[in-house]
């Protein structure tokens, strides 16, 4: 899943495969492995690269308020012309990313999905993680229900 | 049990300060009552006063310094006295009588003192025959002819300043004689905007001075004390953007000169209240000239009650009731060191011009030894239509050099969303060495950092975050989620984020 930001006229492409537990990271040429840690009130914490790094994120349309480090940015989410070509590599397997209670599934099985769109929601520490299809396809298995408790790496829809 | 001054004071002013005045009334069993504008309904100083009254539109002159709606609201509601805080009405010399003959207490000083240190002028006249030491210059003169005179006489460079001037307003250093004439009229015309008032003088321009000021404390009884000095170098554009006290430049004795020039100017004006003797200080001679008197509470109060462990703005009300101000210099011993940051909604990428929205996030850095005073909160708007100023960070610690680490480690966790502030700029002039050193001037800041630009580069951090908040959001939110289109990849705490308040009290 590729994510697009503009800061002061420069453009940033982020690609985030969701992994087994959390996600792998493709920026450029460097590449990195991402754990969600937890987040709240608008906090994100992750492991990267072993180390835990605080951030402060707030949406507003298409901008995105970062903080990092004492610093903040204001960071504009774009749609990214050249989006499209790499979604074949991610993986139609939707893993849960961390254990928790499934809070909403949107999707049946056969449904038509566009990539991006929300499948099913997951709520964990009080946070809200959204299970979004990687690409266009239709929803193969479901595997799991409103209220479902999962545990880390259990698998939760297959997208074909 | 304390004697309660008032019963109840009608606060005419906004953000940070007026809150500041809420909690010293509150401390003092004081009821308030808050005045806001259409812009301010949601406004924090509207939360924290026990009760709030709209006075118009927007624009101050329709609100916040309308003197008649003023009254009016202080008459309604039953205040007995009325805290101007600082900018608007505080240093109007006609709302202070006009508040005093409606039968109500003005917590400032009286309007004959206020009317001779607003004029640039005049008060300079009558600190030379108090003995306080002026800057070398020429008042009471119109023509270029006598500008020309007088200038030639101080000698170049000089500074040409409006006589009602304030705020870093009509005012022109002007560097040699063929200069003058543009710099007499371009003063002239910014001083005939701002102040109605095209009157001028012109003195001699230290351009390697320091600005050193002293609190000063007089009661209706008499007696003056001055409450030690703030050293406010670091400004941009005569405005002040870091202060600290004690200041690196002061030793005892000069302190001592200083500090009783600051009552002589305030006696010399039978001065009440909380005001502010403001001193450029030569740092290579030590000799020390009177600039202005600021009638009011300062923005930067909180360094001297941060060291002297006391309450600046109770005090005031206490005066303003008739109590005697017990105190001198010497009954205090002050502590340690505290600076100032003014966290502004300004963009230093984009030539310092305000930034305006709704605060998404605004996180108070917390600790031992550090104190906010803030007018924002999240769902605040910050409008064009009044000073960007956000919030005060203010730390206290037991030397110079501590109080550094911790202001900047204060800022690191002073995060801001919604508008773009000026955090970094703070950081870059704290981590910069002659700021360490002490040794800062009042021209530093345009001379070091007027080309400066924040970092252009974005760690990845920062990228993964905002690419994790689109996976990940609130629990708070999920009640709207299925409200949203699932296909919007966009927006997912705006839901979390719309924050109103009640608007009426």
């Amino acid at each position: 899943m590729k994510s697009h930001f503009e800061y002061k006229g420069e453009n940033y492409t982020l690609d985030l495969t969701p992994l087994g537990e959390g996600f792998h990271i493709q920026f450029g040429e460097r590449t990195a492995e991402v754990h969600f840690a937890r987040g709240a009130d608008g906090q994100v914490v992750f492991i990267l690269d072993g180390r835990k790094v605080e951030t402060h994120v707030s949406a507003d349309g298409k901008r995105r308020w970062v903080s990092f480090g004492g610093q903040t940015w204001m960071l504009e989410k774009t749609s990214g012309v050249a989006r499209g070509a790499g979604g074949g590599t991610s993986s139609g397997r939707l893993l849960a990313p961390m254990p928790g209670q499934v809070r909403a599934v949107n999707v049946s099985a056969g449904d038509a999905v566009e990539k991006g769109q929300t499948l099913l929601v997951l709520e964990a520490m009080k946070m809200e993680i959204r299970i979004q299809a990687p690409m266009d396809g239709v929803v193969g298995r479901l595997v799991v229900g409103e209220g479902d408790t999962v545990e880390r790496e259990e698998l939760l829809v297959e997208v074909d | 049990m304390k004697h309660i001054p008032f019963r109840k004071i009608l606060i005419v002013n906004r953000g940070e300060i007026a809150i500041r005045v809420i909690r010293a009334c509150k401390e003092l069993g004081i009821r308030t009552v808050a005045v806001y504008s259409e812009a301010d309904a949601d406004a924090l100083h509207v939360r924290h006063a026990d009760e709030a009254i709209l006075i118009g539109p927007p624009a101050p002159r329709e609100s916040y310094l309308n003197i008649e709606k003023l009254l009016n609201t202080a008459k309604e509601t039953g205040a007995e006295a009325v805290h101007p805080g600082y900018g608007f009405l505080s240093e109007n010399a006609e709302f202070a009588e006009a508040v005093r003959t409606a039968g109500l207490s003005f917590i400032g000083p009286s309007a004959e003192a206020i009317r001779i240190m607003g004029d640039k002028a005049e008060s300079k006249i009558r600190m030379k025959a108090a003995g306080v030491p002026t800057v070398p210059g020429a008042e009471g003169i119109e023509t270029l002819a006598e500008f020309e005179e007088a200038a030639a006489e101080i000698g170049y460079p000089v500074l040409v300043k409006a006589a009602a001037g304030g705020g870093g307003k009509g005012m022109r250093v002007v560097w040699k004689k063929e200069e003058l004439e543009e710099g007499i009229e371009s003063a002239r015309r910014e001083a005939l905007n701002a102040f109605a008032d095209e009157t001028l003088l012109v003195e001699k321009y230290l351009p390697n001075a320091r600005h050193i000021e002293f609190q000063v404390f007089g009661d209706s009884h008499g007696h003056v004390a001055h409450l030690y000095e703030r050293e406010c170098s670091v400004q941009r554009r005569h405005q002040k953007i870091i202060e600290e006290t004690p200041s690196p430049l002061l030793d005892n004795e000069l302190r001592a000169k200083m500090g009783a020039a600051a009552i002589a100017t305030a006696k010399a004006v039978y001065y009440s209240n909380a005001g502010t003797v403001e001193f450029i200080v030569d740092p290579t001679t030590k000799e020390f000239y009177f600039l202005e008197m600021n009638t009011r509470l300062q923005v930067e109060h909180p360094i001297t009650e941060l060291a002297l462990g006391i309450d600046l703005v109770q005090w005031q009300i206490r005066v303003a009731a008739g109590e005697a101000f017990p105190y001198s210099a010497d009954d205090f011993a002050p502590r340690g060191h505290a600076i100032e940051a003014r966290l502004y909604a300004e963009d230093p990428a984009n030539n310092f011009l305000p930034s305006t929205g709704v605060i998404f996030k605004f996180n108070e850095p917390r600790g031992p030894g550090v104190r906010v005073d803030s007018g924002i909160a999240t769902g605040s708007e910050v409008s064009h239509f009044y000073d960007p100023m956000l919030a005060k960070v203010i730390v206290h610690a037991e030397d110079r050099d501590t109080a550094i680490q911790r202001l900047q480690n204060a800022l690191r966790h002073s995060i801001v969303h919604g508008v773009i502030t000026n955090v970094d700029f703070l950081q870059a002039i704290l981590g910069h060495d002659t700021f360490q050193m002490g040794t800062v001037t009042t021209r530093w800041v345009e001379k070091t950092f007027g080309d400066w630009q924040p970092s252009p580069n974005i760690p990845l951090e920062a990228l993964i975050a905002a690419s994790l908040a689109d996976f990940v959001q609130p629990a708070a939110a999920i009640k709207d989620y299925t409200s949203q289109s699932s296909s919007d990849p966009y927006s997912p705490w705006k839901s979390a984020s719309g924050f109103r308040i009640r608007r009426v009290k």
